[in-house]
């Protein structure tokens, strides 16, 4: 059940695991991966002072740590789906904060996502079918008229998409089954040109906020939690620069819409893993961005709290994702802040800590 | 006629102005803040300011500075505050800030303020240095001019006519000169004791204070309780400044310390009878003579942790000082409180908590879920949760006791007429879900009273009674 407490170093993303938003504050923003045998199981940093972290088969959580009700059902939701990926383990999420179990602010936060992934969803589809027109000469004014929700526009779509098939030579069933591809892979990106920025990109344009303030922060209180909270940034620019450059390739890549559609077996490949790349590079940090927003309207000892909880969580790159040591850089800075950087407690006595799930459900009321 | 029209227009404006300062963003507040500072004496831009100074305590903005501003600068710490819910010790009403500034004005040197005035004028806002420049010449003076408008004959008639022979008013006058003069010092020591409030003393804080102390009873000995009555004003409990003040050097003021001491303790506990005389069994009243409103129950137990965290303390230094004549008042103090919560946390969980909770509907339809009506029952359970760390210091172990068991019946029972009912919404997927969340939200309830392991057992009846992990 328990294999005891290991070094923790992943090399990959799927090493490191998927970042699960549980309200119990010691699992929260712990991490699901395949473990032996395809099983599902999670690592939870440190129960003590420790540097290790403790690999937990993932059915057998629920008896090891006593769970709110939100990560009961998640867990158990989880299980079912067999979810492993970030985009499993959102999706999984959104649903358990969906029900209320997270709160009614976490429930209407939570509906607002799922509407807007379908906002942006159809939204993508929409971009990608004029761009495949435009990409085969057959732009047309009458359908933007028209609109593509109306029955008039739909009619117009389908001929001018056949016509495009036609000119791309293949069938127009295919090219219909590739543009859901395409568009199921990128909407939680975006398009480039996309009038609303996708998931993903607005993550990322968070981060970068999220670096700057740390760095403020951190140039501008006088804390023991400063050297943490600089470290929290760099962690924050190493991953924006990566995300940048994956993003501008996936544009690049998505943008030239006919070559994608003409060397297909190849190209949906590379688009499909830098889609997921950027999810992998992005997962776990919704939670601290929002987390640090919500810290915003407090006090400098507060926010010197919240810099150490986020610490604790920080989604450090694996070792093939960067030249830099991140995982022996986080150690030397939880050695050299000891005295800050607390490690949860409440796991000794088995008391829910009702300020901290609160703050947590605070941050998933704002954050989806 | 056309002046009358455009004065009507001004006053219809404004008030509008002032529910919107409420809702535009906090740099757009600040910029409409300085804007109105330019025309602060008209008597509409006043009332507009008194109308927005919850979002002006909120946002603090650097506010323009004026010589006013400057000389409340030395006891602005412990002027009362604007809501009334905290009364810092040895408190200076709000009221007596324009008396002082006559006086000042009338007795002081006017050259000298003057010049002062324009010096201000020429400040940009923040800059803190420059204004504490402008009073290190102002506060003396102004002490001066007011001990002399007290104590000389000639001066007297000034006096009379701006106090109206008030005598607490001018106690308070007094006290605001007490202030002036060590207006340095106080200075420093407020830079030393950040944040405000300061959650506890660290070892470096007590030092400051040392040091703050013997520099001012080097100045006057009857000076050191004001800069203490600053120190303790700094905290989120000021009690806390008794625990350390025996062992503190007060220097020159050695000699001085038991009766500061003894000042102060009664001080603290006269503070909290004040402050705990505005509770009753409704809420809090934001003053002496004001009904108590009606408050939440969560900002309810915010302020009886104050309290009794303020009163534990000093017991603590009581009973170590074998101090006996404290004890029946503290204890009194606790009754307070012990009746507020009583009275707005326990008393009302009933109506607060289960009442969120639906009861079925005859046609075997869900209710809608109201998702304010639960929010509200949350934080009052929460409320309920945190009585638990106070029923020790107030005695409410039974009544704490008593109304967590009911809530516990009360929502088990309403969540299982929800559950009986479940077969008859399962038909329909709307309803299902509804009926799904409401039965999701009473088990949010139940898990914030009673805890998860409780909550557990409703868990597996609904997820056995919905199907939805069902093994396939």
């Amino acid at each position: 059940m328990l294999k005891g407490a290991i070094e923790y170093a992943p090399s990959t993303f799927e090493e490191r695991g998927a970042a699960v938003a549980f309200t119990t504050p010691l699992l929260s923003q712990t991490r699901v991966r395949r473990g032996e045998r395809s099983k599902l199981e999670v690592l939870i940093p440190s129960l003590s002072q420790g540097m290790g972290i403790y690999v937990v088969a993932w059915k057998a959580v629920p008896d090891m740590v006593s769970m709110t009700m939100h990560d009961r059902y998640l867990h158990d939701l989880i299980v079912k789906e067999d979810a492993c990926s970030p985009h499993e383990i959102r999706r999984a999420t959104l649903k358990a904060a969906r029900r209320g179990l997270a709160g009614p602010q976490a429930a209407q936060a939570a509906r607002r996502a799922l509407e807007e992934d379908e906002e942006q969803s159809t939204l993508t589809h929409y971009l990608l079918i004029l761009a495949i027109l435009k990409a085969v000469g057959l732009e047309s004014p009458e359908m933007l008229k028209a609109g593509i929700d109306t029955d008039e526009g739909q009619r117009l779509t389908r001929q001018l998409m056949t016509r495009a098939a036609e000119s791309l030579k293949m069938d127009a069933t295919l090219l219909y089954s590739r543009l859901a591809d395409i568009a199921a892979v990128t909407a939680p990106v975006g398009l480039a040109r996309s009038p609303r920025p996708g998931r993903l990109t607005r993550g990322l344009n968070d981060l970068k906020a999220f670096r700057d303030s740390m760095t403020g922060w951190a140039n501008d209180v006088p804390s023991d939690a400063a050297p943490v909270a600089q470290f929290c940034a760099e962690v924050a620019q190493h991953t924006i620069a990566i995300g940048d450059k994956v993003l501008g390739d996936f544009h690049r890549r998505v943008e030239a819409i006919g070559p994608l559609m003409r060397d297909w077996d190849s190209e949906i490949v590379r688009v499909r893993a830098q889609a997921g790349r950027m999810a992998w590079l992005l997962d776990g940090w919704s939670h601290i961005t929002g987390a640090w927003e919500v810290a915003q309207a407090e006090d400098h000892h507060q926010q010197a709290a919240t810099v150490n909880d986020l610490f604790r969580i920080l989604p450090l790159l694996p070792r093939k994702e960067s030249s830099r040591d991140f995982v022996e850089d986080a150690k030397q800075v939880k050695l050299a802040h000891r005295r800050s950087v607390r490690m949860l407690e409440d796991w000794r006595t088995g008391q829910m800590d009702i300020d901290a799930i609160r703050r947590i459900e605070a941050v998933k009321a704002r954050v989806p | 006629m056309t002046g009358g029209a455009e004065k009507k227009g001004q006053v219809d404006r404004l008030p509008g102005l002032e529910t919107r300062l409420f809702d535009i963003p906090e740099d757009k507040f600040i910029e409409v803040v300085r804007l109105l500072e330019r025309v602060r004496d008209h008597p509409d831009v006043r009332q507009t300011f008194a109308a927005i100074r919850p979002r002006l305590v909120q946002v603090r903005p650097n506010r323009r500075p004026t010589l006013k501003r400057v000389l409340c600068m030395p006891f602005e710490d412990v002027l009362e505050s604007f809501s009334g819910v905290d009364v810092p010790l040895g408190r200076i009403e709000r009221r007596v800030i324009d008396p002082v500034w006559k006086l000042v004005t009338e007795c002081g040197d006017t050259a000298l303020i003057d010049q002062l005035d324009r010096q201000v004028q020429e400040t940009a806002p923040g800059n803190l240095n420059a204004l504490r420049n402008i009073g290190r010449r102002l506060w003396p003076m102004a002490a001066q001019a007011i001990r002399g408008a007290v104590e000389q004959d000639g001066a007297r008639h000034a006096l009379w006519r701006v106090l109206h022979g008030d005598e607490d008013l001018q106690r308070q006058v007094l006290d605001v000169a007490a202030f002036l003069e060590i207006g340095l010092t106080v200075e420093s020591l407020k830079d030393a004791l950040v944040p405000k409030p300061l959650p506890a003393f660290e070892d470096e804080h007590v030092g400051v204070i040392e040091q703050a102390v013997q520099a001012v009873a080097r100045q006057s000995t009857g000076l050191v309780y004001y800069l203490l009555l600053v120190a303790a004003s700094r905290m989120a409990n000021p009690a806390d400044l008794l625990t350390v003040l025996n062992d503190l050097d007060f220097g020159k003021a050695r000699c001085e310390q038991p009766v500061i001491f003894a000042q102060l303790s009664g001080l603290v506990v006269t503070n909290l009878e004040e402050r705990s005389a505005r509770l009753d069994g409704n809420g809090y009243s934001a003053g002496p003579g004001v009904a108590a409103a009606a408050i939440a129950p969560e900002e309810a137990i915010a302020i009886a942790e104050r309290l009794v965290a303020s009163v534990n303390t000093t017991s603590a230094v009581m009973d170590f000082l074998a101090e006996p004549v404290y004890r029946e008042r503290l204890e009194a103090v606790k009754t307070a409180v012990r009746t507020m919560v009583t009275g707005t946390v326990l008393d009302t969980a009933s109506g607060g908590i289960l009442t969120a909770v639906a009861a079925p509907a005859g046609n075997g339809r869900p209710a809608a879920v109201d998702e304010d009506a639960q929010a509200a029952a949350e934080d009052h359970a929460r409320a309920l949760r945190r009585c638990e760390g106070l029923a020790d210091a107030l005695g409410l172990h039974e009544p704490l006791k008593t109304a967590m068991t009911s809530m516990e019946k009360g929502l088990m029972a309403r969540a299982h007429a929800l559950l009986a009912q479940y077969p008859k919404a399962a038909g329909d997927p709307d309803d299902a879900e509804t009926a799904e969340i409401n039965l999701f939200y009473a088990l949010r309830l139940l898990e914030l009273v009673a805890g998860p392991a409780k909550a557990d057992q409703l868990r597996t009846a609904i997820m056995a009674a919905t199907g939805e992990f069902a093994e396939e």
